[in-house]
C-alpha cells in the first residue's frame, strides 16, 4: 500500500461482501479512520453501515478487499484474528451482557481469562472503570437488576477493561428507553474527549454534530458521502437530503 | 377469602382421592387371598445373622479370664485368639479339629437388597459421569460447522435413540462384550452412558441454542477465542437452562439401569427378583424395591431443585 499514512489506525479497502444468499451488503467501502478521530456513520436501516462496522473486527467476514487495523492485515491467514479483537472494543445495539455475571464480573472476565490477569487486579480495575462510568454503586448487581442505560454503560466499561485502541458503537441507543439515552451519550462524550478512536453507527444526529470529527453517509452497501459534520449537514447531496429529510 | 376455601376444598379432594386409591389397593389385596409377611423384608436390607468362626487346625481350646478363647496348636503354628464373640461352642479344654466351630460373632449385615441399592447406585453414578462427557461432546459436535463432526453427531444420536435400550444392552455385553473382553460391569455402564449420552447431547444442543448469538459475539470481540467463549459464557447459561430436562434424564438413568440385571449384574431389580425367589413374598419386596428406587430419584431430584434455587440469583 502506498497511500498508507502514518497516521491511520483502521485502513479498510474496497470491502465486498456478498451473503451466501447473494444480497450484496457492502460494494466497495473504502475508509480511513486516523487515531484519535470520531467518526459517526449514518444512513437508513439496510444500508451496511452496521455489517460494515462488524468487519472491523471481523464478527462479519469480508468477500474482497483488506482491512488494515494499527498495521495488520484481517484477511491475512496468519492474523490471530483474538489478538486483533483486544485491541479493538465492540458495544452492541442489545448490549450483549453476560447475565450469570454481576456488573464486576462482566467487567473482570475478559481481563481474567484473555489477559491473565490476577483476578484482584481485574476486579480493582473493573471497579474503577465501573466508577468512569457511574456505576460504583451497582457493580455487584446482575444485569437483570440494572436499567437499559446501565447496562449498556456496563457493555462500554467491559469493552474497555481490555484496553482497546479503538472501540466500535454499533446503534448503542437504539434499544434504550429516550430517557437514558443521554446518560450513555455522556459516557461516549468523555470517551471521545479523552482522544478513544471511535466508530460509531446510530441515529443521534445531535451526537454526530456535536462530537464527530467525521460524518459518513451509507446507503444500499455504498459510502455515499463523507464530510466533517458541519460541510455534512448543510451539503445538498440529494441523497443524503431525502435521508435527512426522514429523519429529523 | 371465597377463592382461598375453594382452594382449601380442591386439597381435600387431592387427599380423598389419594386415601381412596390406598384402600383400593387394600381391598384388592384383601379380595385375593394373599398373606401380606412384611415382617420377612427388613431382614434383607440389614439384619444381624450371627456368622460362625472355625478352627483353621488341630488343637485345644482353654478358656482364659476375661473370656478370651484360645486354641493352641498340636503342630506349633501361632495359637488362636478370639477376644469377642457373642456364643460360645466349645468348652475348656476341649479338643478341637480343622474345621470345627468355635464361636458365633453378630454383626450388622447388609442384606441383598441394600447390596443392589449400591450396585444400582454405583452403575447410575459413573454411567451418569461418562454420559454428561459423552453428551457434551457430541452436543457440541452436533452444532459445530465441521461436517465430519456433525454427521457422526448426528449418526449416533439417531441410532441410540431409534434402538430399544434392553437391545443396546445385548449388544454391548454379547457382541462388544466379547470383542474388547469386556466384564459384566463395564459393559452395563457403557450401555447405559453411550444411552443416555445421545438424550444428552439433544440437551445441550439445544440449551446451546437457546443462548443468543449476541453472547457469543461479545465474548469473541473481548478477545476470548471460541473454547473460552463457550466454558466462560456459553455453557454456564445453558447449563442453569438445561437443568430441569437433565434432571428428568438423569433419573431416566436410575430406572433405566435396572434393565442391566438382563446380564446378571445383581442391582437392586435384580436382587429384588433374587429375594422374591426366597421368600415367595413378591408384592411386599416388589414394594419395597419401587420404594427404595423413589428414595434414590427423589434424592437426586431434591438435589437438583436446590442447584436450580442458588442458580436462579442472577435472574
Amino acid at each position: 500500500m502506498t497511500n498508507r499514512t502514518d497516521k491511520s489506525i483502521i485502513q479498510a479497502r474496497n470491502i465486498e461482501k456478498i451473503y451466501p444468499n447473494g444480497c450484496h451488503a457492502l460494494k466497495n467501502v473504502s475508509l480511513d479512520i486516523n487515531r484519535g478521530e470520531v467518526v459517526v456513520i449514518i444512513g437508513p436501516s439496510g444500508s451496511g453501515k452496521s455489517t460494515f462496522l462488524r468487519t472491523l473486527n471481523q464478527l462479519e467476514t469480508i468477500s474482497d478487499g483488506t482491512i488494515h487495523i494499527d498495521e495488520v492485515s484481517l484477511t491475512d491467514r496468519k492474523t490471530n484474528i483474538n489478538k486483533v479483537r483486544e485491541e479493538v472494543g465492540m458495544v452492541f445495539q442489545s448490549f450483549n451482557l453476560f447475565p450469570h455475571k454481576t456488573a464486576l464480573g462482566n467487567v473482570a472476565l475478559s481481563p481474567i481469562k484473555v489477559k491473565k490477569k490476577p483476578r484482584a487486579v481485574a476486579e480493582q480495575e473493573g471497579r474503577e472503570l465501573l466508577k468512569k462510568v457511574g456505576l460504583a454503586e451497582r457493580m455487584n448487581n446482575y444485569p437483570s437488576h440494572l436499567s437499559g442505560g446501565q447496562q449498556q454503560r456496563v457493555a462500554i466499561a467491559r469493552a474497555l477493561a481490555m484496553h482497546p485502541k479503538i472501540m466500535l458503537f454499533d446503534e448503542p441507543t437504539s434499544a434504550l428507553d429516550p430517557e437514558m439515552v443521554g446518560e450513555v451519550l455522556d459516557v461516549m462524550k468523555s470517551l471521545a474527549s479523552d482522544g478513544m478512536t471511535m466508530v460509531v453507527v446510530t441515529h443521534e444526529m445531535g451526537f454526530a454534530r456535536e462530537v464527530a470529527d467525521r460524518v459518513v453517509f451509507m446507503e444500499d452497501g455504498e459510502l455515499v458521502f463523507e464530510e466533517s459534520p458541519e460541510r455534512f449537514f448543510s451539503s445538498d447531496n440529494p441523497r443524503l437530503q431525502r435521508f435527512l429529510g426522514q429523519v429529523l | 377469602m371465597e377463592k382461598q376455601s375453594h382452594l382449601l376444598l380442591w386439597k381435600a379432594v387431592f387427599v380423598l382421592i389419594i386415601i381412596g386409591l390406598g384402600f383400593g389397593i387394600y381391598a384388592g389385596s384383601k379380595s385375593i387371598d394373599y398373606t401380606w409377611r412384611w415382617e420377612r423384608i427388613p431382614q434383607y436390607i440389614i439384619n444381624t445373622e450371627a456368622t460362625t468362626v472355625r478352627s483353621p487346625f488341630d488343637g485345644t481350646a482353654t478358656i482364659e479370664k476375661g473370656n478370651k478363647l484360645v486354641v493352641t496348636s498340636d503342630y506349633g503354628d501361632d495359637p488362636l485368639v478370639i477376644k469377642k464373640f457373642d456364643n460360645l461352642l466349645v468348652n475348656n479344654g476341649d479338643l478341637v479339629f480343622e474345621g470345627d466351630p468355635l464361636v458365633e460373632v453378630e454383626s450388622w449385615n447388609i442384606g441383598p437388597l441394600t447390596w443392589g441399592l449400591v450396585m444400582t447406585l454405583q452403575l447410575s453414578v459413573v454411567s451418569l459421569v461418562f454420559a454428561v462427557v459423552i453428551g457434551l461432546f457430541a452436543g457440541l459436535a452436533r452444532i459445530s460447522t465441521n461436517p465430519a463432526l456433525r454427521y457422526l453427531s448426528v449418526t449416533y444420536i439417531e441410532l441410540i435413540r431409534g434402538t430399544p435400550l434392553l437391545v443396546q444392552i445385548f449388544i454391548f455385553y454379547f457382541f462388544i462384550g466379547t470383542v474388547l473382553d469386556l466384564d459384566r460391569f463395564t459393559a452395563g455402564v457403557a450401555a447405559l452412558s453411550v444411552f443416555t449420552g445421545a438424550y444428552i447431547a439433544e440437551i445441550v444442543r439445544s440449551g446451546i441454542q437457546s443462548i443468543s448469538p449476541g453472547q457469543m459475539e461479545a465474548a469473541r470481540s473481548l478477545g476470548m477465542n471460541y473454547v473460552q467463549a463457550m466454558v466462560n459464557v456459553i455453557l454456564p447459561q445453558a447449563f442453569k437452562r438445561t437443568l430441569p430436562p437433565m434432571a428428568g434424564q438423569f433419573i431416566n438413568l436410575i430406572k433405566d439401569s435396572s434393565l442391566v440385571s438382563v446380564i446378571s449384574i445383581t442391582d437392586l431389580t435384580k436382587a429384588g427378583r433374587e429375594v422374591v425367589s426366597s421368600t415367595f413374598a413378591p408384592f411386599e419386596v416388589w414394594f419395597a424395591v419401587a420404594l427404595m428406587y423413589l428414595v434414590l430419584t427423589g434424592g437426586l431430584s431434591w438435589a437438583i431443585q436446590r442447584l436450580e434455587k442458588r442458580l436462579s440469583a442472577s435472574d
